[in-house]
C-alpha cells in the first residue's frame, strides 16, 4: 500500500525519536556496539568530559585498544541494494505516489552505516478520523503510543578544535563550542486529543511548545592535567579547564504553536485557525560578543585492575550578550515578526556535562561502566570484554536517554595487528516502540 | 490559503502515523442537515404517476485529504418515510458533487435507496446501506463536497400521495489510501 503523507505529526514523532538516537550517540566502533556502547580506554568521550585523562598515559591502557578502527559500513551496501536509484526512487520522493515517510524518517534515524538484521516494526494500523458538524475525534490506535507524553527533543554541547600548546601539563588553548538544544512539548488539549482519542471540541486551542537556542563561539582556555600522585601504574590524576567563553552568535525562541478550532468545528470553511505566537532572541555575527567564564573538572584514579574518573564540564558557563535584539512573532492570517527590544542584554546558559566511569581489569578480562550526560538526561553503559586466545567476546547492557533498557553483545578475532570486530546492539530509533538490533562490524589495526 | 495548508499538515502529521495503514473518514452527513430542514423531503405524487422531490444542496465541509486515493465509501444510515396519504412507493436517491449545481446532473447520483412501500397515514422506517458509486469517490477527498437527496416515488392508487422522507441518520465511511501531499 501506498504512504505519502508527511506533517507535523511526522515531524514531532521524528524529533522525539532522534532525541533518543542523538542521546545514544554514534558509535562507529564494533567493539563498543558489541558492549552496549561502553567507552573503554582513552575514548574521545572520556578525555572530552574528563580534562584529567589528557594526563592519563597510554601505558595505563591495558586493554588492548586498537590504534585504528575502520567500520565496515555494511549497512550502505545493503541500503543501496535496496534502493539502488536512490535520485530516482519513489519512496524518497514526496511528489511520487510511492513516497514512503515512514522509510525516510527511518533512514535519518538509523543512518545505514551498520546492518539492520532486524528491523523495529512500525505500528501499521488504520486511523481513524470521526468527523461531524461540530465534532473531531482522531483514533491512531497503537501508533497513539508514539506520541511523546513528555517534553522531547534533543540538545547538548560539542567542541570543536582545540589547537594550543602544553608545557608540564598546563596547556593553552583557543576551543571552539557549539551548543544547540531544542525541545517540544505538546499542550494537554493536543496530547489527550492524539494520544487519548478525546474528541476536539470547539473554540479550543490544541497547541505545542516548542523551545530552542542554538549559540557557538570560541573559549581562550588554559587548562591543567597532571598525576599529582603515584606512577605511572598507580597514580591519581587531577585535570581542570579555565574557559573564557567568546560567543559569536546566538539564537533563542520559544514558540507556542498550534490551531483553535472554529466555534462550530465544521460549520464553515474554517475548520481550524492556526495560531503561534512567541518570542525570538538573537545575537547575530558581527554584534558584540557574548562573555561568559566557566570550567571543567575531572579526576582520574589507576590502581593496578581498578580505574575510576569523574569528569564535569561548562560549569557556571554563564555567558552575557550585550548586544541582543528581541522580536515577538505571532501569526494572524500569516506570520509576522515586530521587534520588542534591541541593543539589551541578556543571558544564555552551557548545559553541565558529566562523565563518570569505572573499569576494572583482571587478567584477559575488562569490566566496566560508565555514566555519561550531556545535557539532556544521562545514559548508562555496563559492559565488558573477555578475551580467549585470539578472539575476544563481548556484551553489555545500556539506559538509553528514553530510559529504556538496550542489549549489545559480540566478539572479534585478532591476527597479530589486525583485528576484525562484531558487534549487535538493539536499538529503539526507530518509529516504533519495539526494538530493533544493529550489527556492526569493524577493522581495527593494533 | 496558508492556514488551509497547515490544518492539512497536521491531518497529514496524524495520518502519517498509521505507517502503512489506511486513513478512514466517519463523516456524519446527518450532522450537517439536522435542523436546517434539508433532512426531510416533502412528496406529492398524484395518482398513476411517477415524480420526485428534491431537497436543496447543503455544503459539507470536511477536514480535506490532499491527493489521497478514496478506495471505498461505505454509507448507512436510517430514513423515515412519514406518509401522510395514498399508496405507492418512495425512494430515495443520494448526489454528490463538488458544487451546489452539480448535484443536480445526473452523473451526480451516488446512491440509490431501493423503494419502499408506503401506505396510509403510518411511517415507514427504512435503511440505507451501501457503497458510494465509484464516480463521486474522488469527492470525499476534497475539503468540500454538495449534498443533495432526491425522493422518488410512484402512485399505485387513486388518491394522492403525499407526505416526507425524513433523514434520522447518514455516515459515510470513507476509507482512504492517504496521500495529503
Amino acid at each position: 500500500m501506498r504512504t505519502s503523507v508527511i506533517g507535523i505529526g511526522l515531524v514531532a514523532l521524528t524529533v522525539g525519536a532522534a532525541a533518543h538516537a542523538a542521546g545514544q550517540g554514534l558509535i562507529f566502533d564494533a567493539r563498543r556496539i558489541g558492549m552496549g556502547g561502553l567507552t573503554l580506554g582513552r575514548s574521545a568521550s572520556l578525555v572530552r568530559y574528563n580534562p584529567a585523562y589528557r594526563a592519563v598515559p597510554e601505558a595505563a591502557d591495558r586493554r588492548g585498544r586498537p590504534r585504528v578502527t575502520i567500520p565496515i559500513p555494511l549497512g550502505i551496501i545493503q541500503f543501496l541494494h535496496d534502493h539502488p536509484h536512490l535520485s530516482t526512487d519513489p519512496a524518497f520522493h514526496r511528489d511520487s505516489a510511492g513516497f514512503n515517510p515512514i522509510l525516510v524518517a527511518n533512514t535519518l534515524l538509523n543512518l545505514p552505516i551498520y546492518l539492520e538484521v532486524k528491523k523495529a516494526p512500525t505500528p501499521t494500523n488504520d486511523v481513524l478520523f470521526r468527523i461531524g458538524k461540530n465534532e473531531l475525534r482522531v483514533n491512531l490506535g497503537a501508533a497513539a503510543q508514539l506520541v511523546p507524553e513528555d517534553q522531547f527533543g534533543f540538545g547538548g554541547s560539542s567542541r570543536v578544535l582545540d589547537p594550543g600548546l602544553a608545557i608540564k601539563g598546563v596547556r593553552v588553548s583557543v576551543l571552539g563550542w557549539l551548543h544547540y538544544d531544542l525541545g517540544m512539548q505538546l499542550g494537554d488539549t493536543l496530547l489527550a486529543f492524539l494520544r487519548d482519542s478525546v474528541p476536539a471540541k470547539d473554540s479550543t486551542g490544541y497547541s505545542v511548545l516548542g523551545s530552542g537556542i542554538a549559540e557557538g563561539g570560541f573559549a581562550p582556555t588554559i587548562s591543567y592535567s597532571g598525576r599529582i600522585a603515584g606512577d605511572s601504574s598507580t597514580g591519581l590524576y587531577l585535570g581542570g579547564a579555565l574557559h573564557y567563553y567568546l560567543g559569536v552568535a546566538y539564537l533563542r525562541s520559544n514558540v507556542t504553536a498550534g490551531f483553535r478550532t472554529d466555534s462550530v468545528i465544521f460549520g464553515g470553511s474554517n475548520p481550524a485557525t492556526p495560531f503561534d505566537s512567541g518570542l525570538t532572541s538573537y545575537s547575530k555575527p558581527g554584534n558584540a560578543f557574548g562573555h561568559g567564564v566557566g570550567g571543567d573538572v575531572g579526576i582520574a584514579w589507576i590502581s593496578g585492575p581498578i580505574e575510576l574518573g569523574i569528569g564535569v564540564n561548562d560549569i557556571g558557563a554563564t555567558l552575557t550578550w550585550s548586544d541582543t535584539r528581541q522580536d515577538s512573532v505571532f501569526y494572524r492570517d500569516s506570520s509576522f515578526s515586530k521587534p520588542v527590544a534591541n541593543h539589551v542584554s541578556t543571558t544564555t546558559k552551557l548545559p553541565v556535562s558529566y562523565i563518570a566511569n569505572v573499569t576494572y581489569t583482571v587478567g584477559k578480562t575488562t569490566l566496566g561502566a560508565d555514566v555519561l550526560n550531556t545535557g539532556r538526561g544521562a545514559t548508562v553503559h555496563v559492559g565488558g570484554e573477555q578475551r580467549i586466545g585470539l578472539i575476544a567476546v563481548r556484551g553489555g547492557v545500556a539506559r538509553d536517554q528514553r530510559k529504556r533498557i538496550e542489549f549489545g553483545f559480540g566478539g572479534g578475532v585478532r591476527l597479530g595487528a589486525l583485528g576484525l570486530d562484531m558487534g549487535f546492539w538493539t536499538h529503539t530509533n526507530s518509529l516504533s516502540n519495539e526494538r530493533g538490533v544493529t550489527m556492526a562490524t569493524s577493522f581495527s589495526i593494533y | 490559503m496558508r492556514a488551509k495548508w497547515l490544518w492539512m499538515t497536521w491531518l497529514a502529521g496524524l495520518a502519517a502515523a498509521c505507517g502503512q495503514g489506511h486513513a478512514i473518514f466517519d463523516v456524519d452527513v446527518y450532522s450537517f442537515l439536522k435542523g436546517t430542514g434539508d433532512d426531510s423531503i416533502a412528496y406529492f405524487v398524484p395518482p398513476a404517476v411517477t415524480d420526485s422531490a428534491s431537497s436543496t444542496p447543503r455544503r459539507i465541509d470536511l477536514p480535506g485529504a490532499g491527493s489521497s486515493i478514496v478506495d471505498s465509501v461505505l454509507v448507512n444510515g436510517k430514513v423515515n418515510f412519514e406518509n401522510q396519504a395514498g399508496t405507492g412507493t418512495i425512494g430515495l436517491q443520494l448526489y454528490i458533487d463538488s458544487t451546489a449545481a452539480g448535484t443536480l446532473n445526473s452523473s451526480a447520483l451516488a446512491l440509490t435507496v431501493p423503494d419502499a412501500n408506503v401506505s396510509g397515514n403510518v411511517p415507514t422506517p427504512d435503511t440505507i446501506i451501501g457503497r458510494l458509486s465509484s464516480n463521486v469517490l474522488s469527492l470525499l477527498a476534497r475539503t468540500q463536497i454538495w449534498v443533495r437527496f432526491q425522493a422518488k416515488g410512484s402512485n399505485s392508487g387513486a388518491v394522492l400521495l403525499q407526505g416526507s422522507a425524513v433523514l434520522k441518520a447518514l455516515r459515510l465511511t470513507v476509507v482512504m489510501n492517504d496521500k495529503f501531499f
